[in-house]
């Protein structure tokens, strides 16, 4: 809503600059979203009157005028507009005039003839986007005069921001009376008196509600004798400062109240309505109704028209039909102002997928009593300018008439709520600023009539609202509360996931976050196709790109570690934890899981003048996994598995905890890097977060440390390639038993020392006991079993 | 011979001492150690000395050479370190080599201040709470005192998965979610994402929202401002300004949101200074508490709902919420 300066001060006294009035209205909870001076740096424009028009002897498109601006001698102008006649006052921009975009004016010559000014568009003076031709003006413009107060050049125009409770501040009145109430001024409607005729409307035309509910009133006036016309300047320049564009008077009209009032009206031409009658009902099956933007619309039998004797004219609240359509040739008009139901409107205007002016305002529930008057004003203006014969009387259906309603407030309610004593005084001063109708009932209490225009108020916690704001919220004193705690845990794992997060990343990982949206096309491309049928989709998709809701983290971070390739960023070590969502069966809410990825690719470390080059590998990957385990107290087994989806066969392990699966680590398969255009090697891990948060911890019990020394021992042993080094291992901890403290594999090898088939595996063995230094021949025994064991198990050669 | 032995100490130490260059101290260690040198030459004849001289004569020959080695090494040393910082070529340790760094993980933004704003409600006694992103329309609305047809729910452009189930708008669900598990008094703060269908520099269909909520007996607007403001300080520092402006929330009433004076880089030394809305806050409508079956007369409470990214982007001057969801590195790791 554009708020003009000049017009408010026209309807409420106040002393306040635009910027302070901005402020000012932004603290009673009117959002400013702009303070526009649009005639800003416009000088040297006066007032015009055109005395003569001659062809230019050089050019077909342009004329040269006289124009008479008050000086001695008439200007002579080079004009390229076509719409002006010899007599008409224009405004005339003289030499040393500036126009909005710093333009200036100076003396030049257009093909050959002297120009000493120029007569000025409305878009030229920065008044809207109508640059059809000149601005004509009435004759009523003093020549010679400043051009710049005379049409508003010097006005403000405050944007602000309706919020959906406040309809009532859709229309300057609505603004005025806040700022009457806030600033404790007079509030100053627009004369509404008119002179009726002695023929009764009312035995000219009818008006019938079907149905109350969806129309709880309807007025109707009938005018004859109208002239279709241009309208004044005063109300242009108006409609063109609030954003619109002028048509012709009845029009015009009806959107300079919905401006004024807030309230939107309709005008009908009387002559097109069947049987001059006005139905208000809802639309019969299979009616549709041409709008007044040429569509046709089929309507539906929940929605309510306004109809003639026979077909609907209008739907009701949200545009008016084609054939009923005042136009130039209009002399008889029925002019609607109504009250439709809220939801009524919005639902019909969302199934036409037809949002106007008109609908967003009955949306947010429209006025009765302003609907009267909105009608009286617009039959004024009516009959101002465009000299219209009013029917005496209002065709006036209230089927919805109710007293006001009456609320109770508490005073002491008020200090609950808001944490500050407001004195009663105060409270009820507030409340009768605002028009309600205030009556003291005890000392503890008073009512408040609700004035007609306040749908949002509907209880006491609205009136304490109401005294908040008015009061002033920075009047409202500040303290830290006193936060009572209990004993239920809403989100236990909140806490271990962040510090998982905190892990990852003080390990070198950098935690990515990618958008939980997902596509069948990137599910099959990522090889993961099967997991389609557990997809939500979304019905309003922004794009196919995000067509649902992700089922796995893995096609999301693959896409993102292309786009950085592309990008020239290489060496990824990532992570991401995030839901990932499943439909159900029944009709729950789809599941939402909680998984971890874990993904590189490129150099292990950054490049470095010490450290030489190495690329990342499974290993690294898996080294990851096992870390975070150990650092969660989980005890993850790992086995090979028949690789599906993403990974590469062989190349990929599952980790579990007992029977619990927690993910899996592998390289990505040549095919699935190939159809993300990746062309480096990756790797992933992909952990189900929720299973693992819910398994048992270690509990880290202490073991005693032993003070006797170790005794480190190697074996290097050749077993066939195909034995898993973890078997090894096992066998050496088993024969070990509780002399071999630790086990590890400090070097792989195949190649020419070792036959074909067969790797060699170097064991670091340290031995230790908790009661005693061992003896050689204590660890000697040890090793020789621990050899014997994987001799007869793996046929293990010492090597 | 030890008089001979003494007279060659004296004799080479003293020239060993003269010597003033590399050269003539190698010189001198051929000429008393060398093979043909004095020394060497008496060490031979100490096996003509007597059976009973000869143990004390060799230990003293020994001495004597393991002195003359040490004197030469010194004086050869001295000399090398004289001649290196003449020519100005000491060894030279580049200090300036870039060190060998740990590769350094970065948690992304938005978990940084997620983290940085629970924290700072904990410390207050807030606890965590979560709730489904995939939500019903009662909770994302209906509870929240939004029923169907609400002019409000144009503000929200909502995802609708079925009729009945959309992804959930805001984190405000988690409020009724929480209330109907537990009785007051309720503290709690609910991080996570949210959506709507919006897409430019400014809006994510995806972005991250952070709700409050305080309910117990007694709890008034009073206790909302200095919450907040305490929050506010936290954040942004002591010095910044704030103001509570009215404003509508259907869930909500009195409602207000929170702007902050904020000065905003502009480019080539230009900045910009103004109001900026940081949250939306107010006292819990007693509609949503009818619906979580709490007593409004008993019971009052305040509730606030943050976008983190927003104050991701004001804090850190990020020109587009698209950065913020589309991981690349180059973003990533400037936090």
């Amino acid at each position: 809503m554009r708020i003009s300066y000049r017009w408010l001060k026209e309807l409420v006294d106040f002393d306040l600059s635009p910027d302070d009035l901005a402020h000012r209205l932004t603290m009673l909870g009117l959002e400013i979203e702009s303070v526009e001076r649009p005639g800003l740096g416009v000088s040297g424009i006066r007032i015009g009157k055109i005395l003569d028009i001659k062809p230019h002897p050089d050019a077909d498109k342009l004329v040269v005028c006289q124009t008479d601006v008050g000086q001695r001698d008439p200007l002579q102008i080079v004009c390229g507009a076509k719409n002006m006649n010899v007599g008409d006052r224009v405004p005339t921009a003289v030499v040393g005039a500036t126009l909005p975009g710093d333009f200036t004016i100076g003396r030049r010559k257009m093909r050959g003839v002297e120009s000493q000014g120029m007569m000025c568009s409305a878009r030229e003076l920065g008044l809207g986007q109508d640059h059809a031709g000149l601005l004509i003006l009435s004759q009523d413009f003093p020549i010679g005069e400043d051009a710049v107060p005379l049409l508003g050049l010097d006005d403000v125009i405050l944007e602000i921001e309706v919020t959906p409770n406040r309809g009532d501040w859709a229309g300057m009145i609505g603004v005025a009376r806040e700022v009457a109430a806030a600033l404790g001024t007079s509030l100053h409607l627009p004369d509404s008196s008119l002179t009726e005729a002695d023929d009764l409307a009312s035995s000219v035309a009818s008006v019938t509600i079907e149905d109350p509910t969806l129309c709880p009133r309807y007025i109707g006036r009938v005018m004859k004798g109208v002239t279709v016309g241009p309208s004044p300047l005063w109300m242009v320049q108006r409609l063109v400062h609030a954003g619109q564009r002028a048509i012709s008077s009845i029009v015009d009209i009806t959107n300079y109240i919905l401006l004024e009032t807030g309230h939107p009206l309709h005008a009908f031409d009387l002559q097109k309505l069947l049987k001059n009658r006005i139905i208000v009902r809802t639309a019969k099956h299979g009616e549709t109704i041409e709008t007044i933007d040429g569509q046709s619309r089929s309507l539906d039998e929940k929605m309510l028209v306004i109809a003639d004797a026979e077909h609907p004219v209008a739907v009701a609240g949200v545009m008016g039909g084609l054939k009923s359509e005042v136009g130039d040739s209009t002399t008889e008009i029925l002019l609607e102002s109504a009250v439709f139901q809220p939801q009524s409107v919005r639902r019909t205007s969302r199934i036409l997928g037809l949002q106007t002016e008109a609908s967003a305002r009955f949306q947010r529930g429209a006025d009765p009593e302003m609907a009267a008057f909105a009608m009286e004003r617009a039959t004024k203006l009516i009959q101002e300018i465009a000299g219209a014969q009013v029917l005496r009387g209002q065709l006036d259906e209230f089927p919805g008439m109710r007293p006001p309603l009456e609320l109770t407030l508490r005073y002491k309610r008020t200090g609950v709520l808001l944490g500050a004593e407001v004195p009663p005084a105060t409270q009820r001063d507030i409340l009768t600023k605002l028009q309600f109708d205030v009556r003291e009932r005890s000392p503890e209490s008073c009512t408040a009539g609700v004035p007609s225009w306040r749908h949002d108020v509907s209880m006491e916690a609205d009136l304490i609202e109401e005294i908040a704001r008015l009061h002033g919220f920075d009047n409202i004193p500040s303290r830290l509360p006193m936060v009572r705690k209990t004993e239920v845990v809403l989100a236990p794992r909140e806490t271990e996931v962040r510090e998982l997060r905190r892990l990852l990343s003080g390990l070198g990982l950098t935690e990515m976050m990618n958008l939980s949206f997902g596509n069948p096309s990137d599910l099959e491309k990522a090889g993961m196709g099967e997991n389609l049928k557990g997809m939500v989709m979304l019905q309003n998709p922004l794009s196919e790109n995000h067509a649902g809701m992700r089922v796995s983290l893995i096609p999301g971070v693959l896409a993102v570690l292309a786009s950085n390739l592309r990008r020239g960023v290489s060496d990824i070590h990532a992570f991401e934890v995030g839901n990932i969502y499943t439909k159900t069966e029944n009709n729950e809410l789809p599941t939402q899981h909680l998984r971890l990825c874990l993904v590189f690719t490129g150099s292990r470390a950054d490049a470095h003048w010490g450290v030489e080059g190495a690329k990342v590998d499974f290993f690294d990957a898996k080294g990851f996994a096992e870390a975070l385990f150990v650092s969660c107290g989980i005890e993850a087994s790992l086995m090979s598995f028949a690789a599906s989806g993403p990974l590469k066969p062989r190349h990929s392990a599952q980790f579990s905890c007992d029977d619990t699966v927690l993910g899996y680590v592998g390289s990505v398969s040549e095919e699935v890097l190939g159809r993300f255009d990746i062309d480096q090697p990756v790797y992933l891990v992909d952990i189900d977060l929720d299973a693992m948060l819910n398994l048992p911890r270690s509990k880290r019990h202490f073991t005693a440390l032993s003070v006797y020394p170790p005794s480190l021992r190697d074996m290097a042993v050749v077993v066939d390639a195909a034995v898993p080094a973890e078997q090894v291992l096992q066998i050496a901890r088993d024969a070990g038993g509780d002399l071999l403290r630790q086990v590890s594999v400090f070097d792989v090898y195949s190649g020419k020392q070792v036959p074909e088939g067969k790797k060699s595996l170097a064991l670091g063995l340290t031995f230790q006991a908790t009661d005693r230094t061992l003896t050689d021949k204590d660890t000697q025994k040890t090793w020789d079993r621990i050899l014997k064991n994987l001799r007869d198990t793996l046929q293990a050669e010492l090597r | 011979m030890i008089e001979q032995l003494e007279q060659v100490r004296v004799e080479a130490l003293q020239e060993i001492n003269r010597a003033d260059s590399l050269k003539l101290v190698e010189e001198l260690r051929v000429k008393f150690l060398g093979r043909k040198g004095v020394l060497t030459g008496l060490l031979r004849s100490v096996s003509q000395a007597s059976p009973e001289e000869r143990p004390a004569l060799g230990k003293a020959a020994n001495e004597l050479k393991l002195q003359l080695t040490a004197s030469l090494d010194q004086k050869f040393d001295d000399l090398q370190a004289i001649e290196k910082a003449r020519s100005g070529r000491e060894d030279f340790f580049d200090v300036t080599l870039p060190g060998r760094r740990p590769r350094l993980g970065h948690l992304h933004v938005i978990s940084q201040i997620a983290e940085e704003i629970v924290g700072i409600f904990a410390e207050l006694g807030f606890q965590v709470a979560t709730g489904p992103e995939i939500e019903t329309e009662y909770y994302n609305f209906d509870a929240l005192n939004t029923p169907p047809d609400h002019p409000a729910r144009d503000l929200h452009d909502t995802f609708f998965v079925r009729p009945g189930v959309v992804l959930r708008t805001h984190t405000s669900p988690v409020q009724m979610r929480v209330m109907e598990k537990m009785q007051p008094p309720v503290a709690v703060v609910a991080p996570g994402r949210v959506y709507r269908v919006d897409a430019d520099a400014t809006h994510s269909p995806m972005f991250f929202q952070i709700e409050g909520l305080l309910v117990d007996e007694g709890v008034g607007f009073a206790d909302l401002k200095g919450t907040l403001m305490h929050f506010i300080h936290r954040l942004f520092g002591k010095d910044i300004q704030m103001r509570f402006r009215p404003h509508f929330f259907p869930f909500t009433e009195p409602s207000a949101e929170l702007d902050i004076l904020w000065t905003s880089d502009k480019g080539g030394g230009a900045s910009q200074t103004k109001w900026m809305e940081i949250l939306g806050c107010g006292m819990v409508h007693p509609q949503v508490f009818k619906h979580a079956g709490y007593d409004s007369e008993k019971y009052t409470g305040f509730a606030f709902g943050l976008g983190v990214d927003r104050i991701a982007m004001v804090r850190h001057r990020i020109s587009s919420i698209t950065y913020l969801y589309e991981s690349d590195m180059r973003f990533l790791e400037q936090f």
